[in-house]
């Protein structure tokens, strides 16, 4: 009797939790895949079922496949840079040196800038005409003439730089964390085998972090490749769109620009179906990982 | 207590108040601060005659409202009134969505509107956009150049690509124009007119293989050689920083608005018509006249919206005399008053910039008097109300990944059309625009 009793006050009180978690995550996921069988009006009342008929369009839409590749040319770039720069600032930062608390603060400091803010200064810093970048590598004697930053040629670098200057915080924050956790004992004991700093790094260091950055990988990897507002604001106002349209800047367009309401649902399912493989990977080495 | 049940009583009259007053929303792109304040003044002094209505003014930036307007359209919330490109007004207007503006049309006097701007998102008898100012694209060039080098107006595609060469050789672009998706849309539709072609034929089919699109896309791939390094990068203000900054020498999408950037912009002794002059635009090879694009977005009426009769005292209002000079006198050049009286009025005439650019008046009222003006897309007045479609097409950016096959990737014109021609054909065929 006080099992069920108490196994029903249980289910009474996940009851508001599952509720909540099916009108706010499972509804919009159900309705989105539901809506991806229609041939739909983004906004008036204007659709008819054509089944899969969204999907077989995307596979022989070659803008998609454009937009994916121009996607993971973004991720892909954008992970790797701020792996090296995150892992390359988060041992200086463990190093004890005057002022440190405040190098800290200054480091974090791009990722709490929001994301309008950060692109429209970048925008103006990379301004071919009067951005500070090209007068500074001018004054350098780097460059003979300006670079166009923003031009088909050298958009997607920018985009690159933007988005690496902005997220690498990331990256900081959770190899410091782990770094400050490796037991100093271990590089006491490799000094006395007399492993230099490099050595010290690849076989003490790299390995201790190496669960944190399988971590950050996976999920700097979901959210670089599902960014969206850094493309898309480096777009506004000039910029050479065609060559930054990665997936979620394509898959807004077809819904937003083209009223594709369906064929939008069915790219935005095709990119949930992505990150669902990237997530099962991220939880299986997580659960790995716990068991180790 | 009685206190508190009084101060209950008066906010519960208040909102008695609040709930008796009628709300005029109002979404407007004027963005310029004295636009914006030109527009509240108005509201104010209609609020002051009008008691009980509410005017609430806003500003929206062009790429924020066409979301915003099918967004509220979707939720049944519509403002009362907004300004809209041409073919957002005629795709609205085919779907049922807009109120017609005939008392506002009558109560100007429909022989006082100029012919041309009633064409915009007129069906029958009935004018469901009223355009709230005209102004048309400007071929602006340095005058003091051209004269030093004694170049004349270009007449064809030819003499401005000449034009563009000679001046480039003084050490600066020859040409700048804007690389957005809007602009190289309006390039597109003004640049296929002056070469005597179509966008889409009568059965809505494109005709982006069209001789006179490949040789259209032949003259941009020419004349943007003559363009500043990463010119598709370039915004429309970028580009009159270009000319005004001595960078570029032409500009081939310019606005009258333009005239104020100068003024702002430009060294003193430069900022002015004789430094700064416009040429009417050339014609295609395959074309017999110039052909520019009118900036004239007009007022719509929103079906849904709560209080239609008050909207349209408004703009009744908005068109009267004292009103409308104020709006028009925030950007002199590039506001052309929709009525014929305003225009012969002597204190429109007076205005101070109008006196400093007469030129640049004198070259739109040229195309507005021989109907070489067209509204974005728009290549027939026809295709106001038979191609509803426009407006996805510019939004998918079909045409201008196009252009940049040609200007940017070195693609041969023939192939970059074929595409293009493919990608319309499959985003019409499902729509059931293709007949």
């Amino acid at each position: 009797m006080r099992r069920r009793a108490s196994g029903g006050t249980g289910a009474a009180l996940v009851l508001p939790a599952l509720l909540l978690l099916a009108v706010l995550t499972l509804y919009p996921v159900a309705y989105g895949i539901w809506i991806s069988l229609f041939s739909k009006h983004s906004f008036f009342p204007e659709q008819s079922f054509v089944g899969l008929a969204n999907y077989l369009a995307i596979a022989a839409d070659e803008e998609f496949w454009r937009s994916l590749r121009l996607g993971l040319v973004y991720s892909l770039s954008t992970i790797a840079l701020q792996l090296v720069l995150g892992v390359a600032a988060a041992l200086i930062l463990h190093q004890s040196f005057p002022g440190r608390g405040l190098v800290r603060a200054l480091t974090i400091f791009p990722y709490v800038v929001p994301t309008v803010i950060a692109v429209v200064i970048w925008k103006w810093l990379l301004n071919a005409q009067f951005g500070l970048v090209n007068h500074a590598l001018e004054a350098a004697g780097l460059i003979g003439e300006p670079v166009s930053w923003m031009g088909h040629e050298w958009i997607m670098v920018s985009l690159i730089l933007v988005s690496v200057w902005q997220f690498f915080p990331f990256v900081v924050l959770a190899v410091l964390a782990r770094l400050q956790t490796i037991a100093p004992e271990l590089y006491e004991a490799a000094k006395v085998d007399g492993a230099n700093a490099l050595r010290r790094f690849i076989h003490v260091t790299l390995p201790q972090l190496a669960s944190v950055l399988f971590v950050v990988v996976l999920l700097r990897s979901i959210w670089m490749f599902t960014k969206f507002d850094t493309p898309w604001l480096m777009i506004q106002g000039g910029g050479a769109e065609t060559y930054i349209r990665t997936l979620p800047v394509y898959t807004y367009q077809r819904t937003f620009a083209w009223y594709e309401a369906g064929r939008g649902s069915a790219m935005a399912v095709i990119m949930f179906l992505m990150l669902v493989a990237a997530a099962a990977v991220y939880f299986r080495l997580w659960r790995r990982e716990e068991k180790l | 207590m009685l206190r508190a049940l009084a101060v209950l009583a008066l906010l519960s009259l208040g909102l008695h108040a609040n709930a008796q007053q009628k709300v005029i929303r109002v979404w407007h792109t004027e963005t310029q601060p004295n636009s914006q304040e030109a527009m509240r003044n108005i509201a104010k002094r209609f609020e002051a005659k009008n008691p009980g209505v509410k005017v609430e003014v806003e500003a929206l930036a062009w790429g924020d409202l066409e979301p915003r307007i099918m967004s509220s359209l979707a939720a049944g919330s519509p403002p009362e009134l907004s300004h809209g490109q041409p073919i957002t007004c005629a795709a609205l207007q085919s779907k049922g969505l807009l109120l017609p503006l005939d008392e506002v049309v009558s109560a100007i006097g429909e022989a006082n509107i100029w012919d041309q701007v009633k064409r915009v998102c007129r069906v029958g008898k009935s004018q469901y956009g009223l355009v709230h100012a005209a102004g048309t694209s400007l071929l602006i060039y340095r005058k003091d150049l051209a004269q030093k080098l004694g170049l004349k107006p270009p007449r064809t595609w030819a003499d401005l690509i000449a034009n563009a060469k000679a001046f480039s050789a003084q050490g600066m672009a020859g040409i700048t124009i804007p690389g957005d998706n809007l602009f190289v849309n309006i390039l597109l539709g003004e640049l296929i007119k002056a070469n005597g072609g179509v966008l889409f034929d009568k059965q809505n089919r494109p005709q982006m293989t069209s001789k006179q699109m490949i040789e259209t896309l032949e003259f941009i791939r020419e004349l943007t050689r003559y363009a500043p390094k990463g010119w598709e990068g370039h915004g429309y203000l970028e580009t009159f920083t270009n000319l005004y900054g001595q960078k570029a020498a032409m500009m081939y999408q310019g606005y009258g608005r333009g005239a104020s950037l100068i003024e702002k912009g430009a060294p003193k002794e430069m900022a002015n018509a004789d430094t700064f002059d416009v040429w009417v635009k050339p014609h295609g090879p395959s074309g017999k006249e110039p052909a520019a694009q009118v900036d004239e977005e007009p007022w719509m009426l929103f079906k849904g919206a709560k209080n239609p009769k008050e909207a349209i005292a408004f703009l009744k209002f908005f068109y009267q005399k004292e009103n409308y000079l104020e709006y028009i006198q925030t950007v002199p050049i590039h506001f052309f008053p929709i009525t014929k009286s305003l225009r012969a009025d002597r204190d429109y005439q007076a205005t101070p910039m109008i006196q400093r650019w007469k030129s640049w008046i004198e070259v739109q009222e040229h195309y507005l008097n021989k109907d070489q003006g067209k509204p974005t897309l728009v290549v027939d007045w026809e295709d106001m109300n038979s191609k509803p479609y426009l407006m996805e097409v510019l939004g998918s950016g079909i045409m201008r990944d196009m252009v940049m096959e040609v200007a940017l990737e070195g693609k041969p014109a023939r192939e970059a059309a074929a595409r293009a021609q493919g990608r319309l054909e499959a985003m019409l065929k499902p729509k059931g625009y293709l007949k």
